[in-house]
């Protein structure tokens, strides 16, 4: 931490700031510039800024270290690799994820799922409960819908990411699903995010949409210091002024989280552009700016989807997408989907 | 060639310089250690910003005594880091007496 004091800040001022933080335990650099003093702070103590900020003759008070570890790039410098099976996430491999909105029909997901595996998706997502149902009571299709999903993703060799609302829903979804997701209004729901560390399967966290890099980092915080480390991290859009998006991608979210953490980042261009026309375009530009993967709505029957379907895409949609993100991945050492790739006899 | 060997002479010079500097900090450091102790057992505080002053005063007195290319404020601007590891120093010998 770095206390910046005000210009002409008197004696007794600067020595108080001293005083207090030695006091706290902290051990203090004191600069003398030519019109400011400067005090350098490092320790082992705990000191809240906002109190040191308030103190006579204080300027401004600088944090240099950030509030999260177990998440920062500097607690772990290597890339977090995380295991399901024989799928590696936050490899080299671009994982893309794909699926409906919500499980409606047996046919529905079938259709789905096996569109989504011809492209060269490797995990299957759908929605079990629907995002307003109460915590208690099961709304949407519920466990069948969890039941739909589960046989839809073994029939297509997928693995499977759901949406958990609460707490009380992780047993039930747990029985069903590889990976549960976050959704971005429950970035802070901090009961439900210890709850998550103490469960051993991936989760897939949202960023919030009005959520700073920091406080989404902070919310990993809470699953990985439960014990759980496999948190993927997914941008999906945040509040802007701008109207014409339903909200605004922030790609630049890739290269930052990647240099503060370890964490995989994956990026839902559906949820945040709203609009099927506008996906692929931020799909590929999230691919070419490192992602670790993607998570994309894919309808078999968009328009007549029970949910999101203006931001769904037609399965050849996805298919045309997979094959341009094929062309992307390799320009910036990374490959996606290579199976499909070799089954179809394509060139390598 | 005679540059060459200037420099190298005045290098010499230095390391010399810095052994009594060393051995000085040394001295210096094991005063503030006892004076850390005395602190603990007196219940004064560690940080006493009317010494540091003092301490400041003082030295730029004696630099300014020897008329030499360091200015006062030089002076008083090593000597806060000095004393910010004086500091340090009975931090955590007060840190120990605590814990035991």
């Amino acid at each position: 931490m770095v206390v910046v004091m005000k210009e002409g800040a008197s004696d007794p001022q600067v020595e108080a700031v001293i005083a207090h933080l030695v006091e706290l335990g902290m051990d203090v650099h004191r600069s003398t510039g030519a019109s400011r003093i400067v005090l350098g702070v490092v320790g082992g103590g705990t000191v809240d800024p906002r109190l040191i900020e308030l103190m006579d003759g204080v300027h401004e008070v600088l944090r240099i270290t950030q509030p999260y570890k177990l998440a920062s790039r500097t607690f772990q410098k290597e890339d977090t690799i995380i295991t399901i099976g024989d799928l590696r996430i936050g490899g080299d491999e671009v994982i893309v994820i794909a699926g409906p909105c919500s499980a409606e029909s047996e046919a529905q997901v079938h259709a789905t799922a096996a569109a989504v595996k011809r492209a060269g998706a490797k995990i299957l997502r759908g929605g079990a409960f629907k995002p307003r149902s109460s915590p208690y009571s099961f709304q949407g299709m519920g466990e069948q819908g969890l039941q739909l999903l589960r046989e839809g993703a073994t029939a297509h060799d997928l693995k499977l990411v759901t949406e958990v609302m609460d707490a009380s829903q992780i047993e039930v979804i747990g029985k069903y699903a590889d990976i549960y997701q976050v959704g971005a209004r429950n970035m802070q729901n901090f009961t439900l995010l210890r709850e998550l560390g103490r469960t051993r399967k991936p989760i897939l966290l949202k960023r919030g949409i009005a959520a700073t890099m920091e406080e989404w980092l902070l919310s990993a915080e809470y699953i990985l210091s439960g014990g759980n480390k496999d948190v993927i991290l997914c941008e999906r859009g945040i509040r802007t002024f701008e109207t014409f998006t339903r909200n605004t991608l922030d790609l630049s979210a890739i290269p930052i989280i990647k240099e503060l953490s370890h964490l995989p980042i994956f990026v839902d261009p559906s949820h945040g552009m709203g609009r099927r026309d506008k996906v692929a375009p931020m799909a590929r530009a999230a691919v070419a700016a490192g992602a670790d993967g993607l998570i994309i709505e894919v309808h078999n029957d968009p328009d007549r989807a029970l949910s999101d379907g203006a931001q769904s895409m037609f399965p050849a949609q996805f298919d045309r997408l997979m094959a341009e993100l094929r062309i992307i991945a390799p320009a910036i050492g990374r490959s996606i989907c290579l199976e499909p790739v070799a089954r179809r006899g394509w060139a390598r | 060639m005679a540059a060459e060997l200037n420099l190298e002479a005045l290098r010499e010079e230095i390391d010399k310089i810095d052994e009594v500097i060393v051995r000085l900090l040394d001295s210096r450091a094991r005063c503030a250690y006892a004076i850390g102790r005395l602190k603990h057992e007196l219940g004064k505080p560690i940080y006493e910003p009317q010494r540091e002053k003092d301490v400041i005063a003082h030295v730029r007195q004696v630099n300014e005594a020897l008329g030499g290319p360091l200015d006062g404020e030089v002076i008083a601007r090593f000597y806060e880091r000095i004393m910010d590891e004086m500091r340090r120093i009975q931090r955590i010998e007060a840190e120990k007496n605590a814990g035991s």
